[in-house]
């Protein structure tokens, strides 16, 4: 394709030449005879025209000129392409043909979106995973907290490394409570306030079917929820997950509900909510930095709460857990087991008596 | 409480009690899988170093810190980027793939590897597997390693050139580098500040012609009159002076 260009290029510089050559001589001569002489030219420069394609129809393939970028021209182009976009399109596949399989060739790599499209489930956590996420990564020995010692590996260029088998041990232990929690209809809170970690947290909430929370905590959700989400609307479902609409009126005078287990991926910054989860001893899970302190959360998961990949498979191992377990209690609803607790004070109405109010459910809509 | 706070870690404890003194009317749904699947212990230091042999008053210390890790390759690494420092200014990728990444390279076939930039971290593996298989004293390895290194950034160099003349041929336009458009910025200053300065020469004559030729205001002449007194007067000084130091000069030239 290059030769061809240079032909075509050669030619209408060698037309411009001339034209140019043409013109010179057309100023010495008398001015009457200068309508022939631009004539003349003019025709040269149809010949060169007619030249260019034709060179163009007999290269081997049907490509349009390529023009050139000139910077004296003023934008300018030699030979304007004046074709709509469709005959552009066709030409661009015919192009894509001939040159498509060109080049070198991608091998699979790391892409960031496919751990929030498709989080890893905690049978696809290995140490390499974990390695590539930089779930090893600790913090300056000086900031380190020596309650984390037996999740250290050693020391590497002053900053802790955090050992990649303990990380893996945690992360399914936590992964199998947040799986029969779910199974067992309880109701699960990912907690992530750092910039970025939203994706995760709403996926990984998606999945297991539980409930989100990127910005900040609001203290005394749980300890004054009365006060603070006492205006929420509730609703009842049964063991289907089915809206049932005729326990609206029993909803206004109950209490608040609170999660039955919090997922927190940043418990440095969150320190309130884990207080409050430890105050009305509901059970929490964290990351556990090498600088934070692992006796505030029940389930501690060594790993670094800085990397945002690492926070991505962590979520994303916990959202996939959850969703396993909503599977499993929603098989177990179909062959007519309930794998949970009716809510408490709920009397069933008056017309919907034979349906018996063991199946029902109540969870919040926020 | 003390110094730590075991309420997350006793939650179980805490909702059995809470059932047992009829607190709460139910066990909480994760109460049997708390019981399933417990917490791990917390805050328990494993022994890092063995204490030493008993000595006297001296208690051992350091026992439960973290040990560092060390590897072969880092006195290598240490050899290569001493002697090469620049290569550290290179721009690196560090991102793995599937962490994985260094089982698809096989060291024996040279220093270039697929989906591995050729840095100075190919130098240090490709030297560990000639000291480790070819059985070759450090140096030596060394040698061979860093002369392959130089041939492949030699190559990569020329492959640049070669491009950029081929591009040049088929009619690329290279705009100014980075050089020349440092000078351009240069000139402009320069530019700028010339302008700048004949204009304050432009004044500065103007307001000395004006000075010496234009007539001063009705208002002000007492005092440049004033003024002109004191001036005359302060160079009759100096000038007396001046006639004097030369006059000590010449004595004591003389």
């Amino acid at each position: 394709m290059i030769v061809r260009n240079t032909i075509a290029r050669h030619v209408t510089f060698a037309g411009r030449r001339a034209l140019a050559q043409n013109r010179n001589t057309v100023r010495r001569f008398l001015s009457t005879q200068v309508d022939s002489i631009e004539s003349s030219s003019e025709s040269s420069v149809k010949q060169v025209h007619s030249l260019e394609a034709q060179i163009n129809t007999t290269a081997p393939q049907s490509l349009p000129p390529v023009p050139t970028f000139n910077p004296d021209s003023n934008g300018t182009l030699d030979s304007p392409v004046a074709v709509s976009v469709a005959e552009q399109y066709y030409m661009f596949k015919e192009q894509q043909k001939h040159l498509g399989k060109l080049g070198s060739e991608i091998s699979p790599h790391y892409q960031p979106h496919t751990l929030l499209n498709n989080p890893p489930s905690p049978a696809d956590v290995t140490l390499e995973l974990l390695l590539a996420s930089e779930a090893h990564q600790g913090h300056a020995t000086s900031l380190w907290n020596p309650a984390n010692a037996r999740y250290i590996h050693g020391i590497r260029q002053g900053v802790h490394i955090i050992s990649l088998e303990a990380t893996a041990a945690h992360l399914r232990r936590s992964a199998k409570v947040v799986e029969e929690v779910c199974r067992r209809g309880g109701m699960v809170l990912f907690v992530g306030t750092r910039a970025e970690q939203d994706r995760a947290v709403v996926k990984a909430a998606q999945l297991a079917k539980g409930y989100h929370l990127f910005e900040r905590w609001i203290p005394g959700s749980i300890t004054n929820g009365q006060q603070i989400l006492g205006k929420c609307r509730t609703m009842v479902v049964d063991e289907k997950d089915q809206y049932q609409p005729q326990f609206n009126e029993q909803l206004y005078e109950r209490p608040v509900l609170r999660p039955d287990l919090v997922v927190c991926l940043n418990p440095l910054e969150n320190y309130v909510l884990l207080h409050e989860c430890a105050l009305n001893a509901i059970p929490t899970i964290g990351v556990i930095d090498t600088n934070a302190d692992p006796t505030w959360v029940t389930y501690p998961i060594p790993a670094n709460d800085d990397s945002l990949r690492c926070i991505q498979v962590i979520a994303g191992v916990l959202g996939r857990a959850g969703e396993a377990g909503q599977k499993a209690r929603l098989a177990a609803a179909e062959q007519g087991e309930i794998t949970f607790q009716p809510a408490r004070n709920l009397k069933m109405p008056e017309e919907e008596e034979e349906e018996g109010s063991a199946s029902a459910a109540s969870k919040s809509k926020q | 409480m003390g110094r730590y706070d075991f309420r997350p870690l006793r939650v179980r404890e805490t909702a059995k009690a809470l059932f047992d003194t009829k607190r709460n009317p139910r066990l909480p749904e994760w109460y049997k899988i708390i019981g399933d699947f417990p917490p791990t212990e917390t805050l328990a230091r494993p022994v890092q170093r063995a204490p030493k042999p008993v000595r006297t008053g001296k208690k051992p210390s350091r026992m439960f810190q973290p040990l560092p890790i060390r590897y072969k390759e880092d006195e290598l690494r240490t050899d290569f980027f001493g002697d090469h420092p620049w290569e550290l200014a290179r721009p690196r990728i560090i991102v793995e793939d599937s962490g994985n990444d260094a089982k698809n390279y096989d060291w024996s076939k040279g220093i270039v590897q697929p989906g591995k930039q050729v840095d100075g971290e190919s130098v240090v593996q490709r030297q560990m597997y000639l000291i480790k298989h070819e059985r070759l004293p450090k140096a030596a390895a060394y040698d061979k390693a860093r002369r392959e290194f130089y041939a492949y950034r030699h190559r990569q160099d020329l492959l640049r050139r070669i491009a950029r003349e081929e591009a040049l041929y088929v009619g690329a336009y290279f705009g100014a580098g980075p050089l020349e458009v440092g000078m351009q910025l240069e000139d402009k200053a320069f530019e700028g500040w010339k302008s700048w300065a004949e204009k304050r020469i432009e004044d500065e004559e103007a307001m000395r012609s004006q000075l010496m030729s234009a007539p001063q205001p009705p208002s002000d002449t007492e005092a440049v009159r004033l003024a002109e007194e004191e001036s005359v007067s302060e160079v009759e000084e100096v000038e007396e002076g001046v006639v004097q130091r030369s006059g000590e000069g010449a004595v004591q030239r003389s």
